[in-house]
Formats: structure tokens, C-alpha cells, sequence
């Protein structure tokens, strides 16, 4: 039986829902695609509910951007879904 | 806008924009529809696509907001219910027991009842008067400022009777100089005003939504100076992964705006921030000839006093009037209930100002000019109050 690959993804959280939307209109402004998701439970701690979901091969480019532009992230993680 | 059914209260015309705009642009009552039928969810909240839709619409309409106001960081622009809460956040969010504010004679109910209170706990309120016309000279400021160590000045922006516009920007440089804060009350200055937070240097800066403005009512607005730590004077829910804490998040907005947010207020002052963005420049042109028009006039019909500054000299679009025989209500019961013609006469919630101006004791018919209104309509109640009077 063949095991099934977990797809990974890049999860951004912040801290205010102002923050988490800043970051998605930079983000679609700039062509990068990006989905705002709940954020997990795992990471809540002190983040807004909303998180924004990127490929990892756009993470370089998403911290550049959200650099720039002074957008306070508050966390960053690797995950996976199939 | 006439009301056309003899069902409706609305006015033929209405002159009471000093107390709250009417009728709304169009696209503001879009706005507040679209936000009541489509975007119910409960914003912050969750991210389920409607709630992500009220959050995105919030977003759009604290930029649409900042962007009118030039307030660089829109996250230092806050939601309040109204201006009067954005005034009592501003004031006891601020100030300690053993400060020290001076205050214009002119202030709204809005900043002289908070400081009453503050003044019941310690802090030192000093109240330096204005003229006659409701302006108070920076240099009166000055003097009690450098008198002694002074937390705050506290200014409003534009009269609410007089319609007296003060020099925002001098009194900021006046308090700075001295290591002192500037607190503006707004309430009567957006819209009417080319409002320019990042020129004009306060340190806080609180709006009415309803007014100028020309959103619903229940929404008020609250600029603060980036990195200006101010106590939040009311707790509760931010949403999302903070709930845990039992303290306030530090970060702005959340940390000013507790509970659910009043999405169809926002969402249709964001509509109205987009549409003076646009039409505000030529607005503003129009409001200051119809209100010019209007003083004029009454001092024409005679026996009439116009409260503030001479006509040719800048105002907001309000034109307030005392009569020497007749009584500021009977004018305003006869404008209404023979012209249909909405005004306010009373104190206005200003007995301050109403003092300094001599009129607490009669009051004042207040006419308030805004978006709306027409040459033949101030033409029409220059005829009927000629007719009262007469």
C-alpha cells in the first residue's frame, strides 16, 4: 500500500485582523497567491483568527513584501495537508 | 430631499446638520444595506467567507477613512460608537490625577462633562475664554500653558454653535513646545473641513461619523499619535487566538475596540469617506456661499444677531441666530410646524460656549448647512423667518 504525501504549505499568523488583511492585499496586490484561513489551534496563542496560507515557494518574497511594507508577523510555520 | 407622503416626519428642509447629516449619499445607504443583507458575520471572528467579508469590509473602510483624514498608519484611526466615546476615551485614557489641562471656553458637553468628572479626581482643569465670535487665541494658550506644567491642551476643532474654526495646528505647536499634549474634538470639523491629521501634528484627535462626515449614526472615530500609550477604558473580546489572556492586547486597533464591531456603521462611513474623497473639495465650496448666503441674509431681515465670526471670515456651515423679540423655540416651532424646516434651537449641548457667546440664558436658533441643501432652500427660510419675525 502506498502512503499518501502530505502537500506542504507556509502558514502566516498575526496578531490583529487588521494585520492579517494588510498582509493579504499586499500580498494579492503583488500576485503572490494567498489564502486567508482560521488559524490553527496549535499555533493561537496571542494571533488573530485569521491566518494567510502561501506556497513555500513564495515564502522568500511574502517576508520581503510584508517586511517592507512594516506588517508585524507574528508567526510562521511549515505544514501539510493531502 | 422632500418628503413627498404626509406619513413622514422628514422635513422639506433640513438645517439641523450641526446635529447629524440627512439625507445620506446614495452610496452610504448601499453600503449599510449591502453590510445588513451580505455581511452579517460576525468580523474577527471567524473565517468562514462571510465574517472574512465584514472583516475585508471593516479593512477597506479604516483605509477609505485614514486615506480622507491623512492619517498615515490607519491602524491609529479607531472605531468608537460615537464621538462622544471617542471624547471620554481621549480625555480619561489620558489623564491622571495631578495633571493639569487648559481647555477653550467653547467645548461641547462631550469634553466638559469627562472633565468634569476628571476634575472631581484630582486633575486641574483651566478654562481660558474665547471672544465673542468663539475664538480662542493661541496666545491665551500659550500663557497658560508656560505657566505652569501643563499634560494636556484641549481644543476643538470647529464650534458646534458658533460654527468658529480654531488654529489646530498653532495650538499643537504651542503645546509641543512645551511637553504637552494636544487633544482635539473633531466632531464638527470632518467634512467640513479639509481635515489633515498628519499636518495639523495632535496627539489625539476624535471624530463624529454621522455628522460632516456623513456616515450613519453610532459611529465615531479616534485617531491617536503612533506609539502614544493610552488606557483603554473599556474591555472585552478581540476575537481570535488572544482570547485566553484575560488582559487587553497592546496592539492597535484591537486594544480600543472591544466587542462586536458595529459593521454597518463602518462599513458606511467607509462609503462615505470614498464618495468626499471625491465630491468634499466642491462640497466644502458649497456649504461656505450657502452659509454665507444665509448669514447675510438674516442680518437683513433685521433684528437679528448671528452668533461667531463676521461673514467673511471662515466657518464651518453653521449659522446660529438670536432674535431680539421673539424666542429662539417659538422660531424654531414655526419653521417647523409652518415651513417644515428642521432646526435646533436650545444650547446644543454647550452651555460653555453658550456662556462665553452671552446667550446662555436665551439660547439660539442654529441653522446647520450641509450636503444637500440649495440656494432656494436658504432663499426659502430667509422668507419664512422674515415672515416670523415680522
Amino acid at each position: 500500500m502506498s502512503q499518501r504525501k502530505l502537500r506542504p504549505y507556509i502558514l502566516f499568523g498575526f496578531v490583529t485582523t487588521h494585520d492579517a488583511l494588510a498582509a493579504e492585499e499586499v500580498l494579492k496586490k503583488t500576485g503572490i497567491p494567498v489564502s486567508a484561513v482560521p488559524t490553527p489551534s496549535s499555533l493561537a496563542g496571542g494571533l488573530c483568527g485569521i491566518a494567510l496560507r502561501i506556497e513555500p515557494v513564495d515564502s522568500d518574497r511574502v517576508r520581503a513584501q510584508l517586511a517592507d511594507r512594516g506588517i508585524d508577523v507574528r508567526a510562521e510555520v511549515e505544514m501539510g495537508d493531502f | 430631499m422632500s418628503a413627498n407622503k404626509s406619513t413622514s416626519p422628514a422635513p422639506s428642509i433640513y438645517l439641523d446638520h450641526g446635529a447629524t447629516s440627512w439625507p445620506k449619499p446614495q452610496p452610504v445607504v448601499d453600503a449599510v444595506v449591502r453590510a445588513l443583507t451580505e455581511l452579517g458575520g460576525n468580523p474577527g471572528r471567524g473565517a468562514y467567507a462571510m465574517a472574512l467579508a465584514a472583516s475585508r469590509a471593516i479593512y477597506d473602510a479604516r483605509r477609505s477613512c485614514a486615506q480622507l483624514l491623512g492619517v498615515p498608519d490607519s491602524r491609529d484611526l479607531l472605531f468608537q460608537p460615537s464621538c462622544t466615546h471617542a471624547c471620554n476615551l481621549m480625555l480619561k485614557g489620558i489623564l491622571k490625577p495631578g495633571d493639569r489641562v487648559v481647555v477653550g471656553s467653547m467645548e461641547h458637553n462631550a469634553i466638559a462633562r469627562p472633565l468634569a468628572r476628571l476634575a472631581s479626581e484630582d486633575v486641574e482643569v483651566v478654562v481660558v475664554s474665547a471672544d465673542r465670535t468663539g475664538f480662542v487665541d493661541p496666545g491665551d494658550i500659550e500663557r497658560e500653558v508656560c505657566a505652569r506644567p501643563t499634560r494636556a491642551v484641549i481644543c476643538q476643532h470647529a464650534s458646534n454653535l458658533t460654527g468658529t474654526v480654531q488654529p489646530i495646528e498653532e495650538m499643537a505647536e504651542i503645546a509641543h513646545e512645551r511637553g504637552a499634549l494636544l487633544l482635539v474634538d473633531g466632531a464638527q470639523g470632518g467634512g467640513h473641513l479639509q481635515v489633515d491629521i498628519g499636518a495639523m501634528n495632535p496627539d489625539a484627535y476624535a471624530l463624529s461619523g454621522h455628522k460632516g462626515l456623513l456616515g450613519p449614526q453610532g459611529i465615531g472615530l479616534l485617531y491617536l499619535a503612533s506609539g502614544f500609550d493610552v488606557q483603554e477604558q473599556t474591555e472585552g473580546g478581540t476575537g481570535g487566538g488572544s482570547s485566553e489572556s484575560l488582559e487587553m492586547p497592546p496592539e492597535r486597533p484591537d486594544r480600543y475596540e472591544a466587542g462586536t464591531a458595529n459593521t454597518s456603521g463602518i462599513v458606511g462611513l467607509g462609503a462615505a469617506a470614498r464618495f468626499l474623497a471625491e465630491e468634499g473639495d466642491l462640497q466644502r465650496k458649497q456649504e461656505a456661499a450657502l452659509a454665507r448666503r444665509l448669514h447675510e441674509g438674516v442680518l437683513d431681515i433685521g433684528g437679528f444677531r448671528v452668533l461667531g465670526p463676521p461673514p467673511e471670515v471662515p466657518r464651518v456651515p453653521i449659522v446660529s441666530i438670536v432674535h431680539d423679540s421673539v424666542e429662539a423655540d417659538r422660531i424654531a416651532f414655526a419653521l417647523d410646524r409652518g415651513y417644515r424646516v428642521a432646526v435646533r434651537a436650545g444650547l446644543h449641548c454647550a452651555p460653555w460656549a453658550h456662556e462665553t457667546v452671552g446667550t446662555l440664558e436665551c439660547g439660539a436658533v442654529r441653522l446647520g448647512i450641509g450636503w444637500g441643501n440649495t440656494t432656494e432652500q436658504v432663499d426659502t427660510v430667509l422668507a419664512a423667518l422674515a415672515e416670523i419675525v415680522s
